[in-house]
C-alpha cells in the first residue's frame, strides 16, 4: 500500500496519465488539418461549393479538437521541470534544446496561424486564407517531428556524451536523426492520417445509418474509405519494421512486448504467443497459446533466427511484461480490424454496394466503421504504452534510470496534482465528446453564402465583429 | 572557439532572449488574463461573452509564449528549468489548472447549452493562472532554498506575505492591461466604465510596485550595494524613473479618455518593470544560489540554438503582428444591453 505513495511512482503515474490524455487530441488536429488543406485548395481550383462545405464543418470538429490538446499539450512541458527536474538537467543539453526548437520553429507557427484560419474566412485574401491553413499543417508536422526527435532519442541516444551527470551533445545531426527516428516518426505520422480517415469515414457512416446527408458525406466517405484502405495496410508494415528494428536497438523491449524469457538456441525458432500469462517472478510463461517459429519469422524474417529473452538482462533491468505484451497485442488487433474493414468497404464500392441511398442498407459496414473510431483511439494509447512503458526501467535507453531522473517532491503535492489533472481531465475529455456529438447532430451548414474565392474586397460585415466557427447560428 | 570566453556572452544572450519572449508572454497573456478576471466582476451575460470574443482569434497565440518560455528555458537554462519548478510546483500546477479552464471555456461556449458554465470557467481559469503567476514570481524572487544544483526547500515555501504581495501586483497589473486592452476594443457604456476603473487599478498596481521596490534592497544586501552605488545608481534609477513617467502618462491619458494612449502606457510601465526587475537580478535565475552562467546549457547548445531560433524571432514577431492587424477595430456593441442578464 504505501509503494503507491511513493512520489517517484505518483510521478510517473502523473506523467503517464498526462501523456495518455494528451496523446488523444494532436493526431486528429495534424491528420485534419491535411485534409483541410486539400479541401480549401480544391474550393479555390474548382469553386465546387462542396469542399468549401467539407471545410467548414469540419473546422468545427478541428476547433474543439485543437482547443484540448493545446491546454492538455501545456502541463507536460511544465511536466519536464516540475517532476522530473534532475533529468532535465542532465538531459537539457539535447531534450531541453529539442522542445525549445519545438516550441519556436513549430508550435507557434501552428498557434499564429490558426486564429487566420479559424476566422479569417472573408477577413484576408483567399490565397492567405490558404496559406494560413498550410502553416497550420506545417506547424503541427514539425511539432510531432521535433517530439518523436526528442521521445526516440530517450530509446536510442546518439551523438552525446555524459560529462559531469549531463549529457553534452558530440553530434547534433546523429543526435537528432537516431536509429529509432526514422520508424517512430513514420508511424507516428501514419498513425495520424489514420486516425483521422476513421474519424472522418466514422462520422460518414454515422450519417448514412441516421439517412442524413448522405450526398454531402458520400463522396467524403469514400475519399476517407480509400486513404485508410491505402494507410492501414502501410502503417501494419511499418510497424513491422519498428519491430524488427527493436531486435537491435531494444531487445529488452521487444522480448517484454512478447512475453518471451528464453532465447532460442540456433538452429531452433522461437514461438510467438497470442496470449499468455507472463509470471515475472518465476521468469517465465505460467501457460500461452503458442505458434512455433512465428517469433523468428515476424523478428528476423527467418524461420530459426534468434530473438533476445528476457532472462538475458538482469531482472533490475527488464521492462514490466504485462502492460507491453497486451497493449501490442490490442494495438494490432485494432490495426489489422481497421486495415481489414477498409479493404472490405473497397470491394462493397466495387460492387456498387455505395451508391447513393444504398450506402445507408450497408448497416453492419457502417456499424462497424462507427465502432472503428474507439478502435483507432485505442491503437493510438496502446502503442504508447508499448512505446513507453517498453522503455522502463530507463528514462535515457540503458544510461538514466527513471528512477534517477525524478525530482524530489512530496507525496501529497503529487497526489494533489494528479488527482487535480484527473479531476480536470475527465470533465473536458467528457465536454468534448459531448459537444463533438453536439457538432454531428447539428450536422452540416449547407445554407449560407460562400466566401469569394479570388480577389478581395472587405467583406460588408462590420469591423472587429469575429464569429466563432463553433457560434451556433440564430 | 574557447568555451570558457564565449558561455558568459552567450548565457546573457540566451538570459536576454528569454526574457524578451517573458514579456511577450507578459503584457500579450496578461492582457487575456485581466480581461478574465474583470469579467467575473460583469453581470451582463452578452457583455462577458464579448469580452471573450475579444480574446477569441489571440489567446492561442499569447499562451503559446510561455510554451516558448518553457521550451527555450529548458534548453537553454536546464539547471533553472529543472530547479525553479519543483520548488514552485504548486503555484505551477495552479497555474495550468488555471490554463486548462480558461482555454477549453473558448471553444466550449459556443457549443454549450448554458454558456455560462464556461464564462465562468474563463473568469476563474484566469484568475487561478494570474494569481498562481504572482505566487510564482514572489516565490521566485524571495529565492528557493538550493544546494548543490538541487531544490532543497518546502512544497510551501513560496507562500509568504511578500509573495502575496507580489500576486497582488500580478493581479492589479493584468486587470489594469485587461481594462486598456478593452478601451481599444470596446465602445459605448462599457468603455466609459472602464476609465473609472482603469484609474483605481493604476493606484493599485504604483502602491505595489513601489513596496516591491522598497522590499528588494532590505531582501538582498547585494541589492542594496548595487542600486545605491554611484555611477550604477544612475542607471538603476532610470528604470523606475521611465515607470514614473508611464505612469503620470497613464493618468494623463485616462483623464483624456484616449483609446490607444491607456494601453500603451501600461504596456510601458509593465516593460520598465521588467526591465528593472531583470537588471536588479541579472545575472541570477535563482536570486542568491543560481547565475545565468551556471544554469546555462553547453556552449555548442546555445550556439545551435541560437543559430535558429534568432533566425525565427522576426518571423514570429511579424506572424503575430500580422494576426493582430487582421483581427483589429472596435467590436460591434451588442444590441439590447438589459435582455441578458445573468442570473
Amino acid at each position: 500500500m504505501d509503494a503507491w505513495l511513493d512520489p517517484v511512482l505518483l510521478s510517473r503515474a502523473q506523467f503517464a496519465f498526462i501523456a495518455a490524455f494528451h496523446i488523444l487530441w494532436p493526431p486528429l488536429t495534424i491528420g485534419l488539418s491535411l485534409v483541410l488543406f486539400w479541401w480549401e485548395t480544391m474550393w479555390l481550383r474548382t469553386g465546387s461549393a462542396y469542399y468549401y462545405r467539407q471545410a467548414r464543418f469540419w473546422t468545427r470538429i478541428f476547433v474543439l479538437n485543437f482547443g484540448v490538446g493545446v491546454v492538455s499539450g501545456l502541463p507536460m512541458e511544465f511536466a519536464f521541470g516540475t517532476n522530473w527536474g534532475p533529468f532535465s538537467i542532465a538531459t537539457g543539453n539535447f531534450i531541453g534544446n529539442i522542445l525549445g526548437f519545438e516550441t519556436v520553429l513549430a508550435f507557434a507557427t501552428e498557434a499564429g496561424f490558426l486564429g487566420i484560419m479559424v476566422f479569417g474566412w472573408n477577413r484576408v485574401p483567399a490565397p492567405m486564407h490558404l496559406f494560413a491553413t498550410g502553416m497550420v499543417v506545417l506547424g503541427g508536422v514539425f511539432s510531432a517531428f521535433w517530439i518523436m526527435v526528442a521521445n526516440a532519442w530517450m530509446q536510442t541516444p546518439r551523438g552525446a556524451v555524459i560529462v559531469d551527470g549531463k549529457f553534452v551533445v558530440t553530434d547534433f545531426l546523429e543526435a537528432i536523426f537516431t536509429p529509432d527516428l526514422v520508424h517512430s516518426f513514420t508511424h507516428m505520422f501514419l498513425a495520424c492520417i489514420e486516425l483521422s480517415t476513421v474519424v472522418m469515414a466514422g462520422f460518414g457512416a454515422w450519417y448514412f445509418l441516421k439517412r442524413r446527408h448522405v450526398d454531402f458525406f458520400l463522396p467524403m466517405f469514400k475519399f476517407a474509405a480509400l486513404a485508410t484502405a491505402i494507410v492501414a495496410p502501410l502503417q501494419i508494415v511499418v510497424g513491422d519494421l519498428a519491430g524488427s528494428a527493436l531486435a537491435e536497438h531494444q531487445p529488452a523491449k521487444l522480448a517484454a512486448v512478447e512475453a518471451h524469457w528464453h532465447t532460442n538456441p540456433p538452429g531452433e525458432g522461437a514461438a510467438w504467443s497470442v496470449i499468455a500469462w507472463p509470471d515475472t517472478a518465476a521468469q517465465e510463461n505460467r501457460w500461452a497459446l503458442e505458434i512455433p517459429n512465428a517469433l523468428s519469422l515476424i523478428v528476423t524474417h527467418s524461420l530459426t533466427g534468434e530473438v533476445k529473452g528476457l532472462r538475458d538482462f538482469p531482472p533490475a533491468d527488464q521492462p514490466p511484461v504485462w502492460i507491453p505484451y497486451y497493449a501490442f497485442r490490442v494495438m494490432v488487433a485494432a490495426g489489422v480490424f481497421i486495415a481489414l474493414l477498409a479493404i472490405w468497404t473497397l470491394v462493397r464500392w466495387r460492387h456498387g454496394q455505395l451508391q447513393g441511398s444504398r450506402v445507408c442498407d450497408q448497416r453492419w459496414l457502417m456499424r462497424a466503421w462507427i465502432a472503428a473510431i474507439p478502435a483507432v483511439y485505442l491503437a493510438l494509447e496502446a502503442g504508447w504504452f508499448v512505446r513507453e512503458v517498453g522503455r522502463q526501467p530507463w528514462l535515457v535507453y540503458g544510461l538514466i534510470r527513471t528512477s534517477e531522473g525524478a525530482g524530489t517532491l512530496t507525496t501529497g503535492s503529487v497526489l494533489w496534482s494528479l488527482s487535480g489533472f484527473v479531476l480536470s481531465y475527465a470533465v473536458i475529455g467528457i465536454v468534448a465528446f459531448v459537444f463533438a456529438r453536439r457538432i454531428a447532430v447539428e450536422g452540416p451548414d449547407l445554407q449560407s453564402s460562400l466566401p469569394r474565392r479570388w480577389g478581395y474586397k472587405p467583406a460588408p460585415t462590420p469591423a472587429g465583429s469575429v464569429s466563432s466557427e463553433n457560434e451556433r447560428l440564430s | 572557439m574557447d568555451a570558457s570566453s564565449t558561455l558568459p556572452m552567450l548565457a546573457t544572450i540566451w538570459f536576454l532572449i528569454v526574457g524578451l519572449f517573458l514579456m511577450f508572454y507578459v503584457v500579450l497573456d496578461g492582457f487575456d488574463l485581466g480581461v478574465g478576471i474583470l469579467s467575473l466582476f460583469v453581470k451582463e451575460e452578452a457583455r462577458r461573452g464579448m469580452m471573450m470574443n475579444s480574446l477569441g482569434t489571440v489567446w492561442d497565440a499569447n499562451e503559446t509564449w510561455i510554451v516558448i518560455v518553457g521550451g527555450t528555458l529548458f534548453g537553454a537554462f536546464p539547471l533553472a528549468f529543472g530547479v525553479v519548478f519543483q520548488a514552485l510546483y504548486i503555484p505551477v500546477m495552479l497555474m495550468l489548472f488555471g490554463f486548462i479552464f480558461r482555454g477549453v471555456a473558448f471553444e466550449f461556449r459556443h457549443l454549450a447549452r448554458r454558456e455560462a458554465v464556461w464564462e465562468w470557467s474563463f473568469g476563474i481559469g484566469s484568475l487561478i493562472a494570474a494569481g498562481a503567476q504572482g505566487l510564482a514570481l514572489g516565490g521566485l524572487l524571495q529565492g528557493p532554498s538550493v544546494e548543490q544544483g538541487r531544490f532543497v526547500g518546502g512544497p510551501f515555501d513560496w507562500l509568504t506575505p511578500f509573495s502575496l504581495l507580489a500576486t497582488a501586483g500580478v493581479l492589479v497589473g493584468y486587470t489594469l492591461l485587461g481594462t486598456t486592452y478593452l478601451m481599444i476594443r470596446m465602445q459605448g457604456t462599457m468603455e466609459y466604465r472602464l476609465y473609472g476603473l482603469a484609474r483605481y487599478l493604476a493606484v493599485a498596481m504604483l502602491a505595489v510596485a513601489a513596496a516591491v521596490s522598497l522590499w528588494c534592497p532590505f531582501r538582498y544586501a547585494w541589492i542594496f550595494d548595487r542600486w545605491f552605488s554611484l555611477p550604477d545608481f544612475y542607471y538603476y534609477a532610470s528604470l523606475p524613473a521611465l515607470a514614473l513617467f508611464a505612469f503620470t502618462m497613464l493618468f494623463r491619458s485616462l483623464a483624456q479618455r484616449r483609446t490607444v494612449a491607456p494601453f500603451v502606457w501600461t504596456l510601458l510601465i509593465f516593460v520598465a518593470s521588467f526591465a528593472g526587475l531583470g537588471a536588479t537580478f541579472f545575472p541570477y535565475l535563482v536570486p542568491g544560489t543560481i547565475t545565468v552562467f551556471e544554469a546555462a546549457a553547453a556552449p555548442n547548445t546555445l550556439v545551435f540554438m541560437l543559430a535558429i531560433v534568432s533566425f525565427f524571432i522576426p518571423i514570429m514577431i511579424f506572424y503575430n503582428a500580422y494576426q493582430y492587424a487582421v483581427f483589429s477595430g472596435k467590436l460591434e456593441e451588442y444590441a439590447g444591453s438589459g435582455e441578458n442578464q445573468s442570473h
